[in-house]
């Protein structure tokens, strides 16, 4: 009896643990500059905003996200550590408890050097 | 009789088509659509806010024409605002952080008493991360349509960052977070007119819009519980597209008629150097509204970064390092009272006085005038 209920609570439960490592909709986006990379933790902080309303995203970046380089004609798949600050980025996201989390990455230029 | 007051009504006609739009008059040539839109959009300018319809929690003012006033509704202000961010020159990848994850880079002045209640202050802090903070003047935003609508390739053309001509000028361009061309703001930060103008609805009145959906926090911290009333967005995107059609059919100071002296003091504003940064005319290109399209606009800017020396130097900003500032449009000079980024020159002779860096070599050949020939060019600055 005490099993059967453990599995109800289990099954019960199932569905909200499942839940926290989708990342829920809506889906975003973000273009803008990269403040901080801390390839350790897996994060990145990109500064964004309009006119002088600035906010800075802070971004999970799971292993197995794809960054992709489009600064150059051949689009090419990066780390990770290949980022930069300065680096501008358009990323895909959604939420999940602990935060936003990446779904995809692209650089698409420096700001300095658009 | 009648054939003379025919004459005289025709005259009268010519003259008040020709006239050029006093300061705060919309551009010639609206459509009666864009003319009820800018008059609609000037009551929105003008429409103040209290808390319960959005105001603050942290706010500059209380509606655009509270600091955007003087002489006209769209005219400068005497209110000086404040910026910090954080310039780290050794920096690998990007020198300038807007301290945007801490409430920067505008730090209002101001609180609601929700707010103040809550926290028990006047103002939004300065986190101490901030490696320097900025006093900005309130300008005068007439034309403002017009220099929006200049194409990027003008204003590039005006570049020269390696001052490969060797004439000690190297204006640069600066850069918005997405790597746009900026042009707006002291530091020419801002890509366009509509951002600048959702971005102050935040940033200086704390007022939420489509464009700029949530508050903010107050020094990187979350707003508390019950310190913002209004329902987000606190501003419609029809108002704001009224709000910005007002600005941007202002039309531009005209230019006075030139006195003999002042017609003088225009060729030494060139002989001396000052038209190098501050190019006399821009041209604007396609543009949907047609009193926009392919316009002079005597600007006198080239909406470039120059370094400023020392002496001038407060904060980055993008690209821009605490010595660089956007060449400062001389259009509408005549209708202000203080002059450079914080209005510490009360005169114009005392903004010229004041440059260093690029404006150097300018500055100097100004001091060595004789007394006559900078008297004319200060008339020549008067008359714009």
């Amino acid at each position: 009896m005490r099993r059967v209920r453990l599995i109800s609570l289990l099954l019960c439960c199932a569905p909200f643990a499942l839940s926290a490592q989708q990342p829920t909709t809506p889906h975003d986006s973000v273009r803008g500059a990269i403040r901080t990379v801390d390839v350790h933790a897996r994060t990145l902080e990109v500064t964004t905003g309009v006119g002088y309303a600035l906010r800075v995203v802070r971004l999970q970046v799971p292993a197995g996200v794809p960054i992709t380089d489009r600064q150059s004609a051949q689009p090419q798949l990066i780390g990770l550590a290949a980022l930069q600050p300065g680096d501008v980025i358009r990323a895909a996201f959604g939420g999940r408890p602990t935060g936003f989390v990446a779904y995809t990455i692209e650089r698409v230029g420096r700001m300095d050097q658009p | 009789m009648i054939r003379a007051s025919i004459a005289v009504l025709a005259v009268w006609s010519a003259v008040a088509c020709s006239r050029a739009p006093k300061p705060g008059e919309p551009l010639k040539g609206l459509s009666a659509a864009e003319r009820a839109r800018f008059d609609s959009g000037r009551a929105q300018f003008a429409a103040s806010f209290t808390p319960e319809q959005g105001l603050g929690p942290l706010f500059n003012g209380r509606s655009c024409a509270e600091c955007h006033e003087d002489p006209v509704v769209g005219g400068a202000g005497d209110e000086v605002e404040h910026h910090a961010t954080a310039f780290h020159p050794e920096a690998v990848g990007r020198k300038c952080d807007e301290l945007a994850g801490l409430g920067g880079p505008v730090f209002e002045d101001s609180v609601t008493p929700a707010l103040h209640a809550a926290l028990n202050i006047e103002k939004e802090p300065v986190p101490p991360e901030a490696t320097a903070t900025a006093a900005r003047t309130t300008p005068d935003i007439l034309g403002f349509g017009l220099l929006d609508a200049v194409p990027d390739s003008v204003i590039l053309s005006y570049a020269d960052p390696d001052d490969s001509n060797h004439d000690g000028i190297s204006g640069r361009p600066n850069r918005f977070l997405d790597g746009r061309l900026g042009r707006f703001g002291r530091k020419a930060f801002v890509p366009n007119l509509f951002e600048f103008n959702a971005g102050a609805f935040s940033a200086e009145m704390g007022i939420t819009s489509p464009s700029v959906l949530d508050e903010g926090t107050v020094a990187g911290k979350p707003l508390p519980a019950g310190t913002d009333p209004a329902r987000d967005p606190e501003l419609s995107a029809h108002n704001l597209e009224l709000t910005d059609a007002f600005v941007r059919l202002l039309a531009p100071p005209a230019p006075q008629r030139l006195s003999g002296e002042a017609s003088h003091g225009r060729d030494v504003f060139k002989n001396v150097g000052c038209a190098n940064c501050h190019i006399p005319t821009l041209r604007t290109g396609d543009n949907p509204i047609p009193a926009l399209s392919h316009k002079e606009v005597t600007a006198y800017t080239d909406l470039l970064l120059h370094d400023m020396g020392p002496d001038l130097a407060d904060i980055c900003f993008g690209v821009a390092t605490p010595n660089e500032f956007r060449t400062e449009p001389l259009m509408g000079l005549r209708l202000g009272s203080q002059f450079l980024h914080d209005g510490r020159a009360k005169t114009p002779e005392q903004a010229i006085e004041m440059h260093g860096g690029e404006g150097t070599q300018s500055r100097d050949r100004f001091l060595a005038l004789s007394a006559a020939d900078r008297a004319a060019l200060v008339a020549f600055l008067k008359t714009l």
